[in-house]
């Protein structure tokens, strides 16, 4: 089967498997109970009750409802977020950019630090550098992180003043446009260096706190790999060669100790995601993770069937993209088999 | 063979090195301060640091230790639902919002429960002729040169269009009944005057009706130019982007952020000193650590977290008067047994008895709930006159605990020997559940028969369950309603015709459920306080021998706020956290 075939017939089952993922996401949703709480206060009489329930429309049959939800869900009507009191398609978008910016930021800190350090344990082997980054990465991997997140509060925000807490100044945030939705690009597009520095300066704490247990993990890998690495024939081989140390580290053990470490990398990024649940409570942090925990403990069904439907979708895509990738880079893979 | 020392490390420390640098750089950069305040800043000359960050550029230079020094920053425990008078819900953070953004024709001082004249020139009496003779017709003078934030002008066809929008929309979740239920027809004979009929004499119409958040005014012009009005249906443009004639200007809602606010200059009163920003920290925790850091001026907060606070620096723990909104138990008297959890084993007319509701109301540990969960801040509460409300006095006769009566009663009632199963309901998480557990451990410490299944549920199921008729468990807990006049509660919660009087079938429990509703009906329409207050303490030593609630206590206003706040007041008539934030100023 050609690629093309292959690409075509995947592409029109896909929109069977998103209803298919609809159908199960409505109806897991609802066996949880109907969504009408979330827009009820605490007084209301019961003929109040069947008034809003007639507004949202959930006084219709099921079947109804789901047709209602799932055709919103494709013109952009994701429904209205008793959580943010706003359309949920409304919301999202910015929310998502809080998260992605803090993943990667907490990401960018994780691969910096933990490369550096598990490179710098890793050469010094059973000396005190060594012992430092070993017990470095075993509290970062102990160490919960809404109490390290509190403790970097107390610490750099409280005491020290050093540090601010939420996503931006309000001011600062203000006078610049949001297209994109992740601050350190806005700041860039708007060619604002006091916005950079801002959103930078907001991102540093709540990025450490997340990235850290991740640190702890990839220089406990870097620095195992490394010293694996060190030992390896080929490394003495290069020294024989007469190559000064710091080049035998750079250029031939500390580039093969870090194909293992990229791996873990790669699946720390879902680690770091789950982790910004925690964060952005603590940190004030605009995301996704502290809108979908309140979603869930408020019962805001509207917020959490579109976000559940987002991820399901784009893991679909994603899906499609890995293995149309699989079957171009190798063409040993049978197609459609 | 060694390896150097630095191998490897350097651009680690070089990464380290700049980060200090940039951090002590933009320290020194941050702290904008103002002149004065010596004396109400207990820092000891140390500048706290600002919102973090902020450039130079953007603030005002350093003068003396004053965060933040053009903008007041109140941290909010949550988001709000609705920005809309005619949607917001009582006792809702839009409620701030809206009295921050509005104006009403009449609002309570700063200090108490005496009437000023908001947008009406003066409060309408029988002395100035503005309350006529039967008391069903108030005729409000409206202040010239009233213009909205959009400067559309705002007379009295524009409070004739607020009402009657809040009337038409009719929206459930807000507080529309107290004009739907008192509001005959409304008038506005010429740009001036505002003249409202009542269906009947209403003693408490200035005070828990005209003040109320739905009774705020906006401008025709500007609502019929954003969607105008539909039956049912909420308006989201006003919803988000409220526009008033109030002190301050709504400019932004960052939606988990904050909301900002700027001052009104051309407001017809004292404009405010401040520009205003709302952070929304729903963790208590952060916002007990924010005031400490000076980034918050004032916060909301609870008596739990007062140990937290006491003794910090620059810090203020403020203890007010008394919240309008008890926590109480309701029994229900109206539940369905089949749909009971089928682990209680209470019977249909279990709380028709009132020695039953006696013995509860006995044996509940009152102390250990207010010394404990309010950590002191709170007090028993007569039925149903909070303090702070006309008829409250402290003579009135209050439950507290115990044991010997809550037992005698029990067996006067015969289930001391058979023992119980109740189920009771709560929002897990807050001091709701708290009572729930109190509850358990007093009956279950009482009698090893009687047992109490506390049942913590989410918001959501918590507010559906507490929204049927009939409600499916036989105790829930939650708070009261604040209201500023004693009838909303006897209506709300006494009255066996009222709303929680006929979905908890209260007709069932009273002795003389007549008397008692003719009563309330007779005490909400006569005018003189006096009277007034004798016949609600006539009600309120029946209903302590016919309880239809345990009041678990009364809290506190509690807030925190820094040293360098002027003109702090705190007014519990005025939505929660009842603060005017156009009243402060910081220095």
């Amino acid at each position: 089967m050609q690629i093309r075939d292959y690409v075509l017939r995947r592409m029109m089952v896909l929109p069977i498997l998103i209803i298919g993922t609809s159908l199960i996401v409505f109806t897991l949703t609802r066996v949880g109970g109907s969504p009408i709480g979330i827009y009820l206060s605490h007084e209301m009489t019961p003929e109040e009750v069947a008034e809003v329930e007639q507004r949202y429309g959930l006084d219709e049959p099921l079947p109804v409802q789901y047709l209602t939800w799932a055709g919103g869900m494709l013109t952009g009507d994701w429904g209205w977020s008793g959580v943010a009191a706003a359309p949920v398609r409304q919301v999202f978008p910015d929310k998502l950019g809080a998260t992605m910016e803090l993943a990667v930021a907490a990401g960018i800190v994780a691969v910096a630090l933990g490369i550096g350090l598990g490179t710098y344990g890793g050469a010094r082997r059973d000396r005190l550098p060594d012992h430092l980054t070993r017990v470095f990465s075993i509290s970062g991997a102990a160490m919960p992180i809404f109490w390290f997140g509190i403790l970097l509060l107390i610490v750099f925000w409280v005491g020290l003043g050093w540090a601010p807490i939420g996503r931006s100044d309000a001011d600062i945030f203000q006078s610049i446009a949001h297209p994109t939705g992740l601050y350190t690009v806005d700041a860039v597009l708007a060619g604002s260096w006091n916005a950079l520095v801002d959103a930078i300066w907001h991102l540093i704490l709540p990025a450490i706190a997340l990235g850290f247990g991740t640190t702890a993990i990839i220089t406990r890998m870097m620095r195992s790999s490394l010293v694996e690495t060190m030992g390896e024939e080929y490394v003495d081989a290069a020294r024989a060669k007469g190559l000064p140390e710091k080049l035998v580290l750079r250029r031939h053990a500390r580039r093969n100790a870090l194909i293992p470490t990229v791996t873990v990398i790669g699946l720390s990024f879902g680690f770091l995601l789950q982790g910004t649940v925690v964060v952005e409570i603590i940190f004030r942090w605009p995301g996704l993770g502290r809108w979908m925990a309140d979603a869930v403990l408020r019962g805001d069904q509207a917020t959490i069937m579109a976000y559940v439907m987002f991820t399901s979708v784009l893991f679909l895509l994603v899906n499609l993209v890995v293995d149309v990738m699989y079957a171009y880079l190798d063409r040993r893979v049978v197609l459609g088999a | 063979m060694k390896l150097g020392r630095n191998v490897g490390a350097r651009p680690l420390w070089a990464v380290f090195l700049v980060m200090a640098m940039v951090m002590a750089a933009c320290t020194g950069t941050t702290t904008d301060t103002t002149g004065g305040g010596a004396d109400t800043t207990t820092d000891g000359g140390e500048a706290p640091a600002t919102t973090g960050g902020e450039p130079s550029d953007t603030t005002a230079p350093p003068t003396g230790g004053v965060t933040n020094p053009e903008t007041f920053v109140h941290a909010a425990d949550d988001e709000p639902t609705s920005l809309d008078p005619a949607q917001v819900e009582a006792g809702e953070g839009g409620e701030t919002v809206i009295l921050q953004v509005y104006d009403r024709l009449v609002e309570f001082t700063p200090d108490g429960p005496d009437l000023i004249p908001g947008i009406a020139t003066e409060v309408p009496s029988t002395d100035n002729g503005g309350i006529s003779e039967d008391g069903t017709v108030y005729t409000f003078t409206i202040r010239e040169g009233v213009v909205d934030h959009e400067g559309n002008p705002v007379d009295a066809t524009d409070v004739k269009y607020s009402w009657d929008r809040a009337l038409t929309m009719d929206l459930p979740e807000s507080n529309v009944g107290l004009l739907a239920d008192t509001v005959a027809s409304t008038e506005a004979p010429d740009a001036s005057t505002f003249v409202v009929t009542l269906t009947q004499p209403n003693a408490a119409f200035l005070n828990s009706v005209v003040t109320q958040s739905v009774a705020s005014i906006m401008s025709e012009e500007f609502v019929e130019a954003n969607g105008g009005v539909e039956a049912g249906t909420p308006n989201e443009v006003i919803a988000t982007n409220p526009v008033g004639t109030g002190p301050y200007v709504f400019e932004a809602w960052n939606r988990g952020e904050n909301m900002l606010f700027t001052v009104n200059e051309s407001y017809w009163g004292t404009p405010a000193n401040l520009d205003l920003r709302i952070e929304i920290v729903p963790d208590p925790d952060v916002r007990v650590l924010g005031v400490r850091a000076g980034d918050y001026d004032t916060i909301e907060t609870d008596p739990s977290f007062v140990g937290d606070i006491e003794g910090a620096e620059g810090v203020t723990v403020f203890q007010g008067e008394f919240l309008l909104e008890p926590i109480h138990i309701g029994f229900n008297l109206n539940y369905p047994v089949d749909q009971l959890p089928p682990e209680d084993t209470v019977p249909a007319d279990f709380f028709y008895d009132p020695l039953i509701r006696r013995a509860f109301n006995h044996a509940f540990d009152y102390e250990a709930f207010v010394n404990g969960a309010l950590g002191g801040f709170g007090a028993p509460t007569p039925f149903y006159l909070p303090q702070g409300v006309l008829g409250y006095s402290e003579d009135l006769p209050v439950y507290s605990q115990d044991l010997a009566m809550a037992e005698q009663l029990f067996r006067d009632a015969g289930v001391w020997d058979e023992g119980f199963t109740v189920s009771v309901i709560a929002e897990g998480g807050n001091l709701f559940e708290i009572a729930a557990l109190v509850l358990k451990d007093s009956l279950e410490g009482l009698n090893p028969n009687f047992t109490v299944n506390v049942l913590a549920l989410a918001e959501a199921q918590f507010d559906e369950a507490h929204a049927s008729d009939p409600v499916p468990y036989a105790l829930w807990v939650k708070n009261a309603d604040p209201f500023a006049d004693p009838h909303a509660f006897q209506s709300e919660y006494m009255d066996p015709e009222g709303n929680w009087g006929q979905v908890h079938g209260m007709a069932n429990g009273y002795q003389d459920p007549e008397t008692i509703s003719s009563m309330i009906d007779e005490a909400s329409v006569i005018t003189d306080p006096a009277e007034r207050e004798a016949i609600y303490h006539e009600l309120s030593a029946m209903f302590y021998d016919d309880p239809m609630w345990i009041i678990a206590g009364n809290e506190v206003a509690v807030m925190a706020y820094r040293d360098w706040v002027q003109g702090f007041v705190m007014n519990p008539l005025w939505p929660r956290p009842s603060l005017k934030f156009a009243l402060f100023d910081k220095g």
